[in-house]
């Protein structure tokens, strides 16, 4: 009974740690680490803008942004930034990353196919 | 109706590869309806197509940023990624009248976008790689226009076209003629490089529907506009010679409709430079400030723009401790002085028809006051112009979009008063013209534009312009393009001899100057072939100009005058340029020219060879930079062969020249990072610090009679290096 209770408690901290926390660590890549991040990217012009950005930041190698998947696969110098960091940095752009909450500020600013309304049908704005 | 429309975001050279590829597809509405003369642009550039009767466009892409930006009057404008595997579907979605990145302005030019003629454009990021100054330096990695400094007093630089001086160049701002009459010779230096958008270089005759002066070529400028330039864009610059430049740009909008933009121009540089220690400046101190200030309406079917500069340009040359202000009249040094100040006011208003996208009525207009009080050691030069320009376009089809024309009238009324030593010179200019130009647009195939224009000059009797442009699709990767056009141009002799003044040649008009008429033909070709992983882009053109009617500038008759009559015999010039492009990776790109110019005129009498244009030239450019523009770095390396100098046998043994300047090589660098907020850049001019030797002869007795600091063939001042920095605030989207 014990180790059912036990097991079942283990189960449901699985389960509810994976939910909460579909973020993926990095892993070990040639010229640093690797993270994949769930943006809440909706088209080619979000992706330009996180790929922008990112571009500029201290210590990333490369940042490229799948649409369809919403994720962007960052390669970074651990020495110089970590995934929080990066994570902290696309929220600033205006979008969610992983977990993290965007900017509201920033989302405000981004063009209008960048907002969360802008692809749900094809209704008549008015 | 979308007449012509820019892409604002700042063209940055991302990293992918489409470069000389094309794209094709169809533009569909949500019901599924093809869309007819919808606009394809390529992003950050002003290369695009429209779609046909069957909502059907091609483009092919001319950078590496692989994206297209399609709009539609009372449709969202969208920015998408190009395919450049299989024909795209695009669709547009209803409503909104959305500014976005994409405006539309009121100059109707389809043309440019079909590119029946031969156009290069210089873009921003073109303009970045050699960050200086001002239109004069805005060609550095341009093959196709050459630039040279005029003497080797006053630091003025000059280009020149198809082996010609640039006075047979029209240059446009907006579509408007613009560096013309008295700012032609140092007008060049009065567009800030801060304030350029992008430049579109025309070689060849360009269209009458800018009106009759483009002979050689036709540059348009285009400057940044107040609904999509940044809202905050600083840039400071310092060089090792001690010149300094502040420019600001801001843009904001005023309402939905209206919005505004300031640019403005600061410079100032009062060392004393002379390297060569001749007792002369190597470079002249010099002044400016400049100020624009324009107000734009982005109605749906009136756009309306009007604008006013503002310009105070100073400049004091000649030995050294001349200064500004002084009385070169009575200075013991050798002055050199021009102080122009100018007043524009500008405008156009453009009345589209949202249902017809063909259909379009467009009004320029400007007017401008000019003052130029200079000297030239003990002559004193006073000039002022005053100009009024209309043109009115209208612009439709006949029957279907295969047929398309524009029609107009235009009226110029320029007015110039000059007073030169002791020879006074007025004239009034009124010139009312009309022209019609027809465009047949069947397919990408082929197309081909005929126009004709008469304007009838109260001074010369009517004047004729044809013009014919016509491009030929030989296979996907090639297209040859052909034209042939008269132009003609009333010369301002003493405006255009000012670089010949600093000497002791005395001005000697000899006749009344007739206009300059001239007939242009040539051609290009353009193919793309398979090189490894890219194209290689191969660019191969021809121009032949023969003059009906030329001013001819006689400095070889004899060392002491200047010479100043009409043309009687032969003058002609070839031009011919082959150019490689070649992108090694998406990193680096490779560009080289070689040009052969035979360029003679008859002087004296005889049919001689022009001074001071190289037989041969050759350009190379590679330009790194990787992705976002992140880091830069650009190398451009010029050579320029012989030159012919003007025969100056005449003179003391010891003070004569030698017929033919030796060639020499010409190099420049920078490099640059960029920031989220803009960037640093640090670069080099004359990065070998070749110079011409003595190049003013008898410096010692800049008031003897021997005294000449016109024949100039080189570098002056030597290896200079600069470095600036950019600040931009980028507008919000909404």
């Amino acid at each position: 009974m014990k180790t059912l209770k036990l097991l079942i408690i283990l189960t449901v901290l699985i389960l509810v740690y994976g939910h909460t926390s579909a973020q993926k660590e990095p892993i070990k890549v040639a010229g640093g680490h690797k993270v994949e991040i769930k943006t809440s990217a909706v088209c080619s012009m979000c992706k330009e803008a996180i790929e922008y950005d990112l571009a500029f930041e201290k210590g990333v190698k490369s940042a490229v942004l799948d649409v369809p998947s919403k994720v962007v696969t960052v390669v970074y110098n651990p020495k110089k930034t970590d995934a929080d960091k990066i994570r902290k940095r696309i929220t600033k752009v205006g979008y969610h990353a992983d977990s993290l909450q965007r900017d509201s500020v920033a989302y405000e600013k981004l063009p209008f196919c960048c907002k969360d309304d802008a692809h749900e049908g094809e209704h008549e704005p008015h | 109706m979308k007449f012509k429309l820019f892409v604002f975001i700042i063209s940055f050279a991302f990293g992918s590869n489409g470069f000389g590829q094309s794209v094709n597809g169809v533009v569909v509405d949500q019901e599924l309806e093809p869309l007819i003369g919808a606009t394809i642009l390529e992003l950050g550039t002003r290369n695009g197509s429209v779609t046909d009767i069957n909502g059907r466009f091609q483009l092919t892409l001319r950078t590496k940023i692989n994206k297209l930006v399609i709009s539609f009057t009372g449709f969202k404008t969208d920015t998408i990624a190009a395919n450049l595997t299989e024909p795209m579907r695009i669709t547009l979605s209803e409503n909104v009248s959305e500014l976005g990145e994409v405006v539309v302005t009121s100059s109707p030019t389809f043309m440019d976008q079909l590119e029946s003629k031969h156009v290069e454009i210089i873009t921003e990021a073109e303009l970045n790689k050699a960050a200086c100054c001002n239109l004069s330096e805005s060609f550095e990695t341009n093959a196709s226009v050459d630039v040279s400094y005029t003497d080797a007093v006053s630091g003025a630089k000059t280009i020149r076209m198809l082996g010609l001086d640039g006075r047979y160049v029209q240059i446009n701002r907006e579509n408007t003629p613009h560096i013309r009459g008295l700012i032609g010779r140092y007008g060049l230096g009065y567009i800030p490089g801060t304030w350029i958008q992008s430049i579109d270089v025309g070689k060849g005759s360009g269209s009458i529907v800018n009106g009759y002066e483009s002979m050689t070529g036709q540059l348009n400028v285009e400057l940044k506009k107040p609904e999509t330039s940044e809202a905050l864009y600083l840039n400071g610059y310092v060089n090792s010679f001690g010149r300094m430049e502040a420019n600001a740009n801001h843009a904001r909008d005023l309402s939905d409709k209206w919005s505004t933009a300031f640019l403005f121009h600061g410079d100032y540089f009062s060392n004393e430079i002379d390297n060569n220690n001749d007792g002369f400046l190597d470079l002249p101190k010099s002044r400016q400030f400049n100020l624009m200030n324009r107000y734009k309406f982005m109605g749906d079917r009136l756009r309306n723009q009007i604008g006013i500069q503002v310009m105070r340009d100073e400049k004091a040359g000649g030995q050294l401790g001349y200064g500004f202000g002084d009385d070169f009249q009575n200075s013991t040094p050798y002055g050199f002085m021009n102080n122009t100040t100018r007043v524009e006011v500008f405008g156009k208003t453009g009345l589209l028809f949202p249902q017809k996208p063909y259909k379009g009525w467009g009004f320029i207009y400007s007017g401008s006051y000019t003052d130029i009080n200079a000297g030239f050691g003990r002559n004193e030069y006073l000039g002022t112009e005053k100009t009024g320009y209309v043109n009115a376009i209208y612009q439709n089809i006949l029957s279907n979009s295969f047929h398309q024309y524009k029609a107009g009238a235009s009226f110029l009324i320029d007015d110039f008063e000059e007073v030169y030593a002791d020879s006074a010179f007025s004239r009034q200019e009124v010139v009312p013209g009309v022209y019609y130009e027809y465009s047949y647009l069947p397919g990408e195939k082929f197309s081909l534009i005929l126009g004709g224009r008469i304007d009838f000059h109260n001074l010369y009797g009517n004047l004729y312009s044809p013009r014919l442009h016509t491009r030929y699709q030989l296979s996907d990767k090639t297209s040859l393009r052909l034209a042939a056009g008269r132009g003609y141009r009333v010369a301002n002799p003493i405006i255009e001899s000012s670089n010949i003044l600093v000497s002791s040649r005395q001005l000697v008009v000899q006749e009344a100057p007739e206009p300059e008429i001239s007939w242009n033909l040539g051609g290009s070709l353009v193919t793309n072939l398979k090189l490894g992983h890219e194209d290689l882009n191969l660019v191969f053109d021809y121009f032949y100009t023969n003059f009906e009617n030329q001013l001819i500038y006689d400095m070889d008759q004899s060392s002491d005058n200047l010479f100043i009559y009409n043309l009687n015999g032969d003058s002609y010039a070839h031009s011919f340029q082959v150019e490689a492009k070649y992108a090694l990776n998406q990193f680096l790109e490779v560009k080289a020219a070689y040009k052969f110019y035979d360029v003679r005129t008859t002087i004296a009498g005889r049919l001689q060879e022009v001074s001071f244009v190289s037989r041969d030239r050759f350009f190379l450019n590679a330009s790194y930079a990787t992705k976002y523009d992140k880091w830069k770095a650009d190398i451009t390396v010029h050579w320029y062969g012989q030159k012919r100098l003007p025969d100056t046998g005449d003179k003391p043994v010891e003070l004569q020249r030698q017929a033919e300047s030796p060639d020499y090589f010409h190099i420049n660098a920078q490099v640059s990072r960029g920031y989220r907020w803009g960037s640093i850049y640090l670069g080099s001019e004359n990065l070998l610090g070749f110079t011409q030797d003595d190049p003013i002869i008898d410096a010692n007795n800049p008031f003897g009679e021997d005294f000449d600091a016109s024949i100039v063939w080189g570098p002056i001042v030597g290896r200079m290096v600069y470095a600036g920095v950019r600040y931009k605030i980028k507008r919000a989207n909404n």
